[in-house]
């Protein structure tokens, strides 16, 4: 790594592991900073760009095929028995 | 989250934040009840029950605070309260063990994904939900938090009532062992070097 500065480093000045860098990025508790340097990194290092890019698609699998909406009339059932209850 | 913090709401208010603020929340609410107790009908129960309490104990809640944060975690308590028990889930996982993982040098090894994008991009049918259902509920509800929904490791202690650290290293191993679900799967459908 020819980069200065790792905004990564730990407060006792301890190098992070890649496997560190990418669960603070994946986890999104990054800095704009962390982002930045995290991305010229990956360039530098394929283990880091090929983890990246699995657990991105596995994020867009999980929007696209994890989401379910409630059912209809669900909304409606709540305010139905709240209204019960509230006036009972 | 401040539990001592008390707000008397005119019914007025009560029912702006109820309709403005939990209501509109309903399709994550449902993901999540659904998530964790995999079942449609279920979920559709622990939802109601959830909302009927956010509306009961409204005055805990303050206003301009993470009304989505609050409601999850009520969904959440309601859940380990009146439905785990019956579901069939095993035993709670020892986190001193998956403590002891992520502090181990084996974390490192693995940075090299056995797992390639394009077979995730040919999982175009419920592998993907399938995996994710199949991980034990504590390792489930991380990944839906911090990746559907969005929340920080702070939002996610509070919800989950477990320190900052456990919620990284949960978060991190239930990704582990998803990736090691869709490895599997990918081997299934053929790619030998998944």
């Amino acid at each position: 790594m020819n980069t200065p500065f790792n905004p990564f480093t730990l407060p006792g000045g301890e190098a992070p592991t890649c496997i560190e860098m990418l669960q603070l990025i994946l986890d999104g508790e990054s800095t704009r900073e962390q982002l930045e340097y995290f991305v010229l990194h990956m360039e530098q290092c394929p283990p880091c760009f090929q983890s990246y890019e699995v657990d991105m698609q596995i994020r867009q699998l999980l929007k696209s095929k994890c989401c379910r909406e409630a059912p209809s009339g669900l909304k409606e059932a709540i305010q139905i028995k709240l209204n019960g209850q509230i006036n009972f | 989250m401040d539990e001592i913090s008390r707000h008397v709401y005119s019914e007025e208010e009560k029912n702006h934040i109820f309709n403005e603020e939990f209501l509109p929340l309903i399709h994550s609410m449902y993901n999540f009840g659904y998530r964790l107790t995999l079942d449609a009908d279920d979920a559709k129960d622990l939802v109601q029950d959830t909302y009927l309490k956010a509306y009961r104990f409204i005055n805990s809640f303050q206003k301009g605070t993470n009304a989505k944060a609050w409601l999850f975690r009520i969904l959440k308590n309601s859940f380990i309260n009146d439905y785990r028990k019956k579901s069939k889930e095993p035993g709670k996982v020892d986190y001193q063990e998956v403590e002891a993982y992520y502090n181990s040098d084996e974390v490192d090894r693995q940075i090299t994904p056995d797992l390639r994008v394009e077979s995730l991009k040919d999982m175009i049918g419920d592998e993907i939900s399938n995996a994710l259902n199949s991980l034990e509920v504590d390792f489930r509800t991380v990944i839906i938090l911090c990746d559907l929904e969005g929340f920080t490791y702070e939002e996610m202690a509070k919800i989950l009532d477990i320190p900052i650290g456990t919620v990284r290293s949960r978060l991190h191993r239930a990704r582990q062992l998803l990736k090691e679900k869709l490895s599997s799967y990918a081997r299934s459908m053929g790619y030998k070097n998944t």
